[in-house]
């Protein structure tokens, strides 16, 4: 019981300021999701499924996949600063992967915008050096884009994490491997990432929700039909300042941010128990 | 720890209200209109009000950009706020209304003297509210459509015309929906005004009759039709940036952005604008004054000095080519006529006064949109 | 196996040098980009490269009326008091959450989500009439309080992910040799999620540089950050001074990263000859 309580007084100064200065002043907001003339409904969900039930998909589709190239690709990175051999291509790895981290999104944005053009700078490039021919260029400024933006931008985040993570494992399991005659692929899948699988998706997580909740990238790269639901809730209250569905376009964005939490969460309770 | 948070308190302290007459003066819009007010109209209203200082913060581009001076407001205004931390703001048409309406704004066009040099109606009604005497334009914007002369020598003069020549050059004409800024939703303004089978004056000036917003299928569904033929850029900026790059040679902008794009080095000087028939619409961006400003008269001050003629002509036509927002003949005295006529090289004073529309008044501008998301994006 | 004989060993250079350089045009080209776009006077289409360079934008953005330089410090000084009051909240919560038997857990720490996962753009209108309310508006503590609602979730789930990490078995050898509890956790505890919890600081100094909404609800006009001028410019389209912007706020970021890393070299090495 003593532990419990010492505990919770450990927890309640981080909880109390999110609950005052956020979940507070947010609940006025869900609460108005469910606000319709007439009182209280369901009317606002009604019009956010009708209008916009594909940009949910979109989204979904859109985060999720980026989710998964995020995570393979920060593996591969996190796994090549661990298990690389040749510490010249290590260093440089090392100096190369984190850059995209310190753009801004809303430059990230821009960024793309002009790099992944139809005459941007990559397609120009790539010509310039012979690789395509230009009237075969097309643009990547679709849903495409909005991937490659979030990959781009996100991939170091979550690397940072999963390689600090794997720095710190015991290396006598991997030498014992490595002596054996495992090879590195082997050690990284077998070895190396169910040690540090939580750190991977406490990451991966953490990314997933930004990536839900970013505008600019959208708005910038494709904020036509479908479009991700940050790019509506902008329209809903721009356009018609409507924050009836607006916030009830949120909220269903919050419930996909917690889904994707919660199976995070009962994998730790399992490890728990 | 302690003594870092004691310097956070004091710095906050020493950061919070002003001791001195400071104007705080809030603007949506483009990095432009942020400049003009800092580095051109700030200097000189201390100029002539010595002691007293002026700080602009930028709100963002766009709709965006006004909707939160909006919501900016609402938050000071439910919390009863004794006095507002900003003492004038610049939006755009379609938020004076909501801001009228909410009680929240200060009616002083009467009490300045270039009150009078303003008789446009849009001046008196935003979007079909009576805003009368608690604005001052700023300047008149208007949306029209850029293109390429290189790959356009004879650019399409009406919507019919563009239909044809987008059919012809698949893919080279591009627009940004209505989602990514205000130069699409004026080019599906235009499109209804065009196409549509109800009155257009009617959408203008009102009344709103729900009958009327069942005229418009057809016009839409030939709008989807087009828009297999076009681009969808994505953004104001983006049809800019899209132009720039020769990957669309003609769309929709709004003619001040082009502008200053061209200034920016960021579109080839070349480029050209055409104000298409039966008109597109443009809309002014207006001064407002919030009745808790803390200093009114100063306010008042400022934004007589900004609807000054000669401040007008120097600062609005002169350094932008922007169309000014109090009456053209008091502002055409201050300045050479080539200057003048500078403005008027792609669209002349003609076309902006047969072509130049104002924007639906805002139930009808509410209920094209939805229309739109749902016959034409979806 | 392969990598014994020395001329096989030059021959992994290749997939190497072409991974790598594959890598380094992913994230130099469009960083390249942005550095043109920095520089840029004239740039458009059939040029690949921009038409003229120059500096004219940035002695816009450094022009004597504009803030630039008092909006980067006004950034960097609520970036670091954010990720103060951030770990100082998270370290005690991320041990518990990950060591002590809590009720709620798993609410708990959905509830550090919710900021970075409901849109903001709703839900600012509220938290700015709340700080009118208490006179927060328009403070240095009022814009780092903001910050660190959104900060907290990096700060405490990584912080919690850090703990559970640190194996306990370290910690019961400190205890069976008379340390006590506060001393193990100090000496023992915090080094080994030390790693972890700096990452988390670099995370909630970034995200706390690059927010805007929060800063011009809660800051503006008279806290005023630096990414009000870069969302202004960057949403509006003008790329040189969203360029220049975002260069600036790379200079804080990276000095950052190097402070933290070199704070955490000097740290592990220290303990090595103990």
């Amino acid at each position: 019981m003593t532990t419990r309580l010492t505990g919770l007084l450990l927890v309640l100064p981080a909880l109390a300021m999110v609950l005052l200065f956020f979940i507070l002043p947010l609940s006025a907001s869900v609460i108005g999701a469910f606000e319709v003339e007439t009182g209280f409904g369901l009317a606002n969900f009604v019009k956010a499924f009708d209008f916009y039930s594909q940009d949910m998909l979109f989204t979904l589709v859109i985060v999720c996949l980026s989710t998964v190239l995020i995570g393979l690709l920060a593996i591969a990175i996190g796994g090549y600063l661990t298990l690389g051999e040749n510490p010249r291509a290590v260093a440089i790895l090392r100096n190369l992967y984190r850059w995209p981290m310190f753009i801004p999104f809303i430059v990230v944005g821009q960024v793309m915008r002009t790099f992944l053009a139809k005459n941007g700078l990559m397609n120009s490039t790539l010509a310039a050096s012979g690789l395509i021919d230009p009237a075969q260029a097309v643009s990547l400024l679709d849903w495409r884009g909005i991937v490659i933006a979030f990959v781009w931008k996100q991939t170091p985040f979550v690397a940072l994490l999963v390689a600090g993570s794997m720095a710190s494992l015991d290396r006598g399991t991997i030498e014992a491997a490595r002596n054996l005659g495992a090879s590195r692929l082997r050690i990284l899948v077998e070895i190396v990432v169910p040690q540090v699988a939580r750190t991977i998706m406490v990451g991966l997580i953490l990314s997933f929700v930004t990536m839900m909740s970013v505008l600019s990238v959208p708005l910038m790269i494709n904020a036509q039909s479908p479009t991700m639901l940050t790019a509506d809730i902008a329209f809903r209250i721009n356009a018609y300042g409507d924050y009836g569905t607006a916030n009830a376009l949120g909220t269903i964005s919050l419930v996909m941010s917690a889904a994707a939490a919660l199976i995070y969460l009962r994998m730790t309770l399992r490890e728990r128990s | 720890m302690k003594i870092v948070l004691k310097a956070a308190l004091a710095t906050g302290l020493l950061a919070s209200p002003a001791t001195a007459a400071e104007l705080t003066v809030l603007t949506a819009g483009d990095q432009n209109m942020v400049d003009y007010v800092n580095e051109y109209l700030a200097p000189l209203f201390e100029e002539q009000n010595p002691g007293n200082t002026v700080r602009v913060v930028g709100t963002g581009p766009g709709d965006a950009g006004s909707q939160k001076i909006v919501e900016r407001s609402e938050a000071q205004g439910k919390a009863n706020a004794e006095t507002w931390d900003y003492d004038v703001a610049v939006v755009h048409e379609k938020f004076v209304g909501p801001l009228v309406k909410a009680g929240y704004l200060e009616q002083y066009r009467d009490r300045i003297s270039t009150g009078k040099l303003v008789t446009r109606a849009n001046a008196d009604m935003a979007l079909g509210t009576d805003v009368k005497g608690y604005v001052m334009p700023m300047f008149n914007s208007q949306t029209a459509l850029a293109y390429n002369p290189a790959l356009v020598s004879n650019p399409p003069k009406s919507y019919e015309e563009l239909v044809n020549w987008a059919k012809e050059n698949p893919g080279k004409f591009g627009y940004n929906g209505i989602k990514g800024g205000a130069s699409g939703v004026s080019f599906v303004m235009g499109w209804i005004y065009a196409f549509g089978e109800g009155d257009a004056n009617k959408l203008m000036n009102g009344p709103f009759e729900e009958a009327e917003t069942k005229k418009w299928d057809g016009a839409l569904a030939s709008l989807k039709d087009f828009t297999t033929n076009a681009q969808l850029t994505p953004g104001n900026a983006g049809t800019l940036d899209m132009l720039s790059r020769g990957e669309i040679a003609i769309g929709p902008v709004w003619v001040d952005m082009f502008y200053s794009w061209q200034a920016n080095g960021q579109l080839p000087p070349e480029f050209k604008l055409v104000l298409p028939e039966p008109g597109m619409p443009g809309q002014p961006m207006h001064y407002v004054i919030p009745s808790k400003a803390t200093d009114v008269k100063l306010a008042e001050k400022f934004v007589e000095l900004a609807t000054s003629p000669k401040v007008q002509a120097e600062g609005i036509v002169e350094r932008f080519s922007w169309y000014p927002g109090i009456d053209a003949q008091h502002v055409q005295a201050e300045l050479e006529p080539a200057s003048w006529n500078k403005l008027f090289t792609d669209v002349t004073p003609e076309d902006l006064a047969k072509n130049g529309k104002p924007f639906p008044i805002a139930p009808y501008n509410s209920a094209i949109l939805e229309a739109y998301e749902r016959s034409v994006s979806n | 196996m392969m990598r014994m004989s020395p001329l096989s060993l030059d021959l992994w250079w290749l997939p190497r040098a072409a991974s790598l350089g594959l890598l380094a045009f992913v994230i130099f080209g469009p960083l390249g980009n942005l550095l043109l776009w920095a520089f840029t006077e004239k740039w458009y289409y059939p040029h690949t490269l921009p038409l003229e360079y120059g500096l004219s934008f940035w002695s816009k953005v450094f022009s004597a009326r504009g803030n630039a330089l008092e909006s980067l410090s006004n950034s960097v000084l609520v970036a670091c008091l954010t990720v103060l009051l951030s770990l100082a909240l998270a370290v005690p919560a991320g041990y518990a959450l990950a060591r002590l038997k809590l009720p709620w857990r798993g609410a708990i720490l959905l509830a550090f989500l919710i900021p970075q996962a409901f849109p903001n753009l709703t839900v600012y209108v509220n938290i700015a009439r709340l700080f009118y309310q208490i006179g927060l508006n328009g403070t240095i503590l009022g814009v780092v309080i903001v910050h660190t609602t959104h900060g907290l979730v990096f700060a405490v789930w990584i912080a919690t992910a850090a703990f559970s990490a640190v194996d306990h078995e370290l910690e019961q050898a400190a205890r069976s040799i008379g340390a006590g509890p506060l001393r193990t956790f100090f000496d023992v505890t915090l080094p080994l999620a030390l790693p972890g919890l700096m990452a988390s600081a670099i995370f909630v100094f970034l995200e706390s540089l690059d927010e805007f909404t929060g800063s011009y609800f809660v800051g503006a006009p008279d806290v005023n950050m630096l990414p009000l001028l870069l969302y202004t410019a960057g949403s509006g389209g003008n790329y040189q001074i969203a360029s220049i912007t975002a260069v600036l706020l790379l200079i804080p970021s990276i000095g950052f990263m190097l402070f933290v890393e070199r704070f955490l070299k000097a740290d592990v090495l220290s303990r090595v000859g103990h």
